[in-house]
């Protein structure tokens, strides 16, 4: 679970593209995934995020997130498939009153939406797998003009997901090497029973905050005017490919209002 | 007296996810009433091990049997009534408002008694000499208190087998001592001791045997004395012997033997040399 949001380091393309590229490119992933909501465009749509993600070389530490997301894409998969009840009938789940319709339009949206969530998601997440964290900040102050202050906020948080979970995984090892264990069937006793872990997470917490802010004090942090040392410019690969997405993008809502891709 | 294997390791291999092992084939068996060090260079692995002993990690590969009981399949809140664990952290257990409660804590989750328990809390907390912070806040505590407060929860859940990690970390010389020689007070009670240290001195004043570890193998496992008085060894994993040690494989010429191990036994040694030789009259 630590490494999920973590940056992968490694020499691919997609690497050494700038992040304001990738960020185009997740949102034209997402944009895209909006627009149309016929299953083929989104499954093709999700095949191009895989490879992406391959040439990207995360392909391997994501799996396991792909996996997670898969039980959640079923979910959402039945919940269609069950609900809508438009359209040719396929079978009906109690058969002989013909109650719960399964309808053909409702596995094929069923299976739309599914791909939909998947590909959204892990487009982000290959984003933030294959961009450093400063230049995802920088890209955001230079670009976007986000206060530094609120930028580094987001870092901070997002630098602070793993250690937490790290320290989770030693509180509740430390209260069960005193016997206590959490669960039991009483829901209100389980939720007595996360004390012993929560408390020493919420003191261990504050405490790390505060010693960020001194240790950032201490190496003069502050606010005012800043300056680079890392580049942000892009080059011409981004330009080009930005340009392309930005095209595709633009072609694909002209094809949606035309009719194309929608179910 | 009958030698009974209280924790036993067979080809325990462990690591994280897809990454190199952690542990390699590491084999062994420690019995009742042993006092054991576990050292070696950082990384080597030395934490990850001690935590088979109780459960809160399982082999990848091989077996981990803590009195005989296989741990694969035992909760560590189960296997905690028979092995004690210290933390380096005192941090990742401290909830409770008072020392007390916080003492109490393990052994409330044992469901004993209330007049045991207060027994038990009073007990341990003279023992950590900390009788007169039984109300005190936990977190108005130095840390090197706080870690004794821990120690202490785990001392009064008077398990068989109890493993501390670095317990003299951020403890003064007088304070390690204090702690170590309680530690021996619980070896000698029958209590079967694990420690981790980087502190050589401690090693050869209080442990009876040494397990050292480097890169995630047992590179020697044997008696104190016969470990330090092989410093070539020691040297693969970036371990000194202790200095008195060292002085005496420096003077081994003098027919001092290299496997001193305390100041004491040292002066002795002069003293008896010097009187062979006729230096003291």
């Amino acid at each position: 679970m630590a490494a999920l949001v973590e940056y992968i380091h490694e020499d691919s393309p997609v690497h050494r593209l700038n992040a304001l590229t990738k960020i185009f490119w997740a949102l034209f992933t997402l944009g895209f995934g909006l627009l149309f909501n016929d299953y083929r465009y989104l499954l093709a749509l999700l095949a191009s995020v895989l490879l992406v993600a391959a040439s990207a070389r995360v392909l391997q530490s994501l799996l396991p997130v792909i996996s997670g997301l898969t039980v959640f894409a079923m979910i959402l998969f039945l919940i269609q498939a069950l609900f809508y009840n438009q359209g040719q009938v396929l079978f009906y789940l109690i058969p002989g009153v013909d109650r719960v319709p399964v309808t053909v339009q409702g596995l094929l949206s069923g299976l739309a939406m599914a791909a939909r969530m998947m590909t959204i998601i892990l487009s982000f997440l290959v984003f933030l797998t294959a961009t450093r964290t400063q230049d995802i900040v920088l890209t955001l102050v230079e670009k976007f003009k986000i206060p530094y202050d609120y930028a580094f906020m987001f870092l901070t948080a997002l630098r602070f997901i793993p250690s937490f979970l790290n320290e989770v995984k030693m509180v509740s090892d430390a209260q069960q090497a005193r016997g206590h264990s959490i669960g039991g069937i009483n829901p209100f006793k389980k939720i007595k029973s996360y004390a012993p872990v929560t408390i020493p997470l919420v003191l261990l917490s504050i405490n790390k905050a505060e010693n960020i802010a001194m240790a950032m004090e201490t190496r003069g942090y502050c606010g005012g005017n800043r300056t680079c040392l890392r580049d942000t410019r892009m080059g011409r690969t981004d330009y080009l490919l930005t340009a392309a997405l930005i095209l595709l993008l633009a072609s694909s809502a002209t094809a949606r209002a035309a009719g194309y891709g929608v179910m | 007296m009958n030698r009974q294997v209280l924790i036993k390791a067979e080809n325990l291999t462990f690591k994280y996810g897809t990454e190199p092992p952690v542990l390699r084939n590491i084999s062994l068996e420690i019995a009742r009433g042993e006092c054991v060090a576990v050292i070696g260079q950082n990384g080597a692995g030395k934490t990850t091990l001690a935590k088979h002993f109780n459960g809160m990690l399982k082999p990848v590969s091989g077996k981990v049997y803590v009195g005989g009981r296989d741990t694969e399949r035992l909760k560590v809140s189960v296997l905690a009534r028979t092995v004690g664990y210290v933390f380096q952290n005192p941090d990742h257990q401290i909830f409770h408002d008072t020392v007390g409660k916080e003492v109490a804590f393990g052994l409330k989750n044992f469901d004993l008694p209330g007049k045991v328990i207060e027994e038990r809390v009073t007990a341990a907390l003279e023992t950590v000499g900390l009788t007169a912070h039984h109300a005190t806040y936990p977190f108005n505590l130095s840390k090197g208190q706080r870690q004794r407060v821990a120690l202490a929860s785990v001392l009064a859940m008077q398990t068989e087998v109890i493993v501390l990690d670095e317990p003299t970390t951020g403890q003064d010389y007088r304070e390690s001592m204090q702690i170590m020689n309680l530690v021996k007070k619980l070896n000698q009670n029958g209590h079967t001791v694990i420690f981790i240290t980087h502190d050589m001195a401690l090693v050869a004043e209080f442990a009876q045997r040494a397990i050292v570890l480097c890169n995630g193998e047992i590179l020697a496992d044997g008696g104190v004395r016969s470990i330090f008085s092989r410093p070539e060894l020691l040297k693969e994993t970036f371990l000194k012997p202790p200095q008195i040690t060292a002085l005496a494989q420096s003077l081994n010429r003098y027919a001092i033997p290299p496997d001193v191990l305390k100041v004491k036994e040292m002066y002795e040694l002069l003293k008896a040399r010097g009187e062979e030789i006729g230096c003291f009259s």
